[in-house]
């Protein structure tokens, strides 16, 4: 039965892989209801009420606001947390010891939680022109949508760096949740950071979705002022920020595993 | 020529470090394992006995590439585990068995089939290859039942089919009956005799003596992160004092009744413990010599004196030899 020869791994095998089991855990378990359906919802109807009266493009705020409130959550703090739910059921010790680099696990983990997180997006949508009667405003439609995958995309990247930190210790649930909403309003989910006290603003700037979300608000709300130049600034902006996190998300899974073998605290949760 | 160990440790330590306090913090150092040197013969079954916390789970870990060493050298299959892991990883399998580590929620061919391909298990075999261990394991008939309605022993039965889906040259079993009833323990047992004969090498680690003894020709026993005998069962009986075991019971034996029994032909080795208002002297019997009835006739007096023989256990040669390090 033991064999010499052993196949070759193919990466964009083991990411389907464990996107698969993503969406299967997620079918199998009924309380992701609560993030990925019914807090949309409730997002959407809070910024519709909100921003209402805000101008002529208030649904459009509203949309991205509500929007990213939830895809914030199921992408960011899902893929987070997908790790830290390898550890409590024990599975990282199996999986990490698995041929497979890891860095393509959570990769396939991120990506269901991009998809859902484009759900939730979908759900707001949704909410928002059930309140409102009518669609909103959008000078650029198919732009819109790249953009907004384009953010997803950049929220992505911030995630993996988030599972890495799941990775390497069990106490990372505390910082996410302290950090999340600190990380939410900082990045101008809800509001476009000009609008937020001057300190904070470089603090935004080093979170890719920041640069992403003010080229969207560019693209899609006439007049807006952002805090960069413009819109172009933004896209190169948010492409460097995404490249960085994802060139120290590739160098630091390496450095995070060697780190748990040395401390044998794979097991722990 | 004489063939690589599947497993070989030199001088093999670890030490764990844990910290507590926050302002002032106070770091607690372990010695897990302190210098293992071990080798393994390939296409054998090898066990590891020891009492809880004597370091055979992080032995284990180490040779599966799950945590570095602090010092030494370990090998399996002739490649470093710390700098060949990523050659080791897809020929070696690792249970580490109990309660956690598989996908509650969703069934075992699901399961199956994630690991099926962090493994590269080609495609095409993919589905053939998971009913064959399913089968093997006795599982087919809850493949498609959620692990969470799984009792102890089906999730025990299911590990295994993870450790051994990807065909490894080496398989790590930790501790593979633990907390099972009798009945799927010895399936399980049944089940690892078979994998030898496939040409796998198993190194096995356990605390029940009987399991030792039926599955392992050679045996090595760890205490305090140390390994204080390594043998064949009847050679371990031999280096504790002999194949045959004298039991004495009365109520309480004088000293010079233990050095008159101490001085009969082949006795080597006499063990005193209190059972209950009893003592029970035990003596390891290096010959034939000595029988039964010379114990009762060295003994005159003790009106409820009761004298048994048995061969000695396994159980005997480990308890001596823990007992042993732990002086």
């Amino acid at each position: 039965m033991a064999t010499a020869d052993v196949p070759a791994i193919s990466r964009s095998r083991a990411t389907r892989a464990s996107l698969r089991l993503a969406v299967l855990m997620f079918m199998a378990d009924p309380q992701w209801l609560i993030p990925s359906m019914i807090a949309p919802v409730i997002f959407g109807v809070v910024a519709f009420e909100l921003f209402r009266g805000a101008g002529p493009y208030f649904l459009t705020y509203a949309i991205l606001g509500a929007g990213m409130m939830s895809m914030w959550g199921q992408t960011l703090y899902g893929s987070g947390w997908a790790i830290g739910q390898d550890r409590e059921f024990g599975t990282l010790e199996p999986t990490v010891q698995s041929p497979t680099p890891y860095v393509y696990v959570v990769l396939g983990r991120v990506l269901w939680n991009v998809v859902s997180g484009l759900m939730g997006g979908g759900i707001v949508y949704l909410v928002v022109l059930a309140s409102a009667g009518s669609p909103p405003a959008v000078p650029d439609p198919v732009g819109f949508v790249i953009l907004f995958l384009f953010v997803m995309l950049t929220l992505a990247s911030v995630g993996i760096l988030f599972s890495a930190a799941w990775v390497y210790t069990r106490y990372s649930g505390f910082i996410q949740n302290v950090g999340e909403f600190a990380f939410y309003v900082g990045t101008g989910c809800m509001f476009p950071i000009v609008l937020l006290p001057f300190w904070t603003n470089p603090i935004g700037l080093f979170f890719p979705p920041t640069w992403a979300l003010d080229a969207l608000r560019y693209l899609s709300i006439p007049g807006y002022v952002g805090f960069s130049w413009g819109f172009w600034p933004d896209i190169l902006g948010a492409v460097v920020t995404t490249l960085v996190y994802v060139a120290i998300a590739g160098t630091i899974f390496k450095r995070v595993e060697l780190h748990v073998l040395a401390k044998g605290n794979l097991s722990d949760y | 020529m004489t063939p690589i160990p599947a497993i070989e440790t030199r001088g093999l330590t670890r030490t764990f470090e844990s910290r507590k306090g926050f302002l002032f913090r106070e770091v607690t150092r372990t010695e897990a394992l302190r210098g293992v040197d071990l080798a393994v013969a390939p296409e054998s079954i090898f066990g590891l006995l020891g009492p809880n916390g004597a370091g055979k789970t992080t032995f284990v870990k180490i040779l599966s590439t799950l945590l570095l060493p602090t010092g030494g050298k370990a090998s399996v299959l002739g490649h470093d585990v710390v700098d060949d892991s990523a050659w080791l990883r897809p020929r070696i399998g690792l249970v580490l068995g109990g309660e956690r580590g598989l996908y509650n929620r969703i069934n075992a061919r699901d399961n199956l089939r994630y690991f099926a391909d962090l493994y590269g298990i080609p495609t095409r075999e993919r589905e053939a290859r998971i009913e064959s261990v399913l089968e093997r394991v006795g599982l087919t008939w809850a493949a498609d039942r959620r692990v969470e309605e799984y009792s102890r022993g089906m999730k025990q039965k299911l590990h295994i089919a993870r450790g051994i889906l990807h065909r490894p040259q080496v398989l790590f079993l930790d501790e593979p009956t633990i907390g099972l009833d009798p009945k799927s323990a010895r399936e399980t047992r049944k089940l690892v005799r078979s994998l030898v004969s496939d040409g796998v090498t198993i190194f096995l680690t356990t605390h029940y003596m009987f399991e030792a003894e039926e599955l392992c020709p050679e045996i090595a026993v760890m205490s305090k992160g140390r390994i204080v005998a390594r043998d064949t069962v009847a050679g371990l009986r031999h280096l504790v004092g002999g194949d045959r075991t004298l039991e004495a019971e009365a109520y309480g034996f004088e000293d010079r009744e233990v050095a008159t029994l101490r001085a009969l032909p082949g006795v080597s080795k006499i063990v005193s413990e209190e059972y209950g208002p009893k003592t029970r002297l035990t003596l390891r019997l290096r010959s034939l010599e000595t029988t039964p009835d010379d114990v009762q006739a060295a003994l005159p007096g003790h009106t409820e004196l009761s004298v048994r023989e048995r061969r000695t256990s396994l159980e005997d040669v480990y308890l001596d030899l823990v007992e042993e390090e732990a002086r």
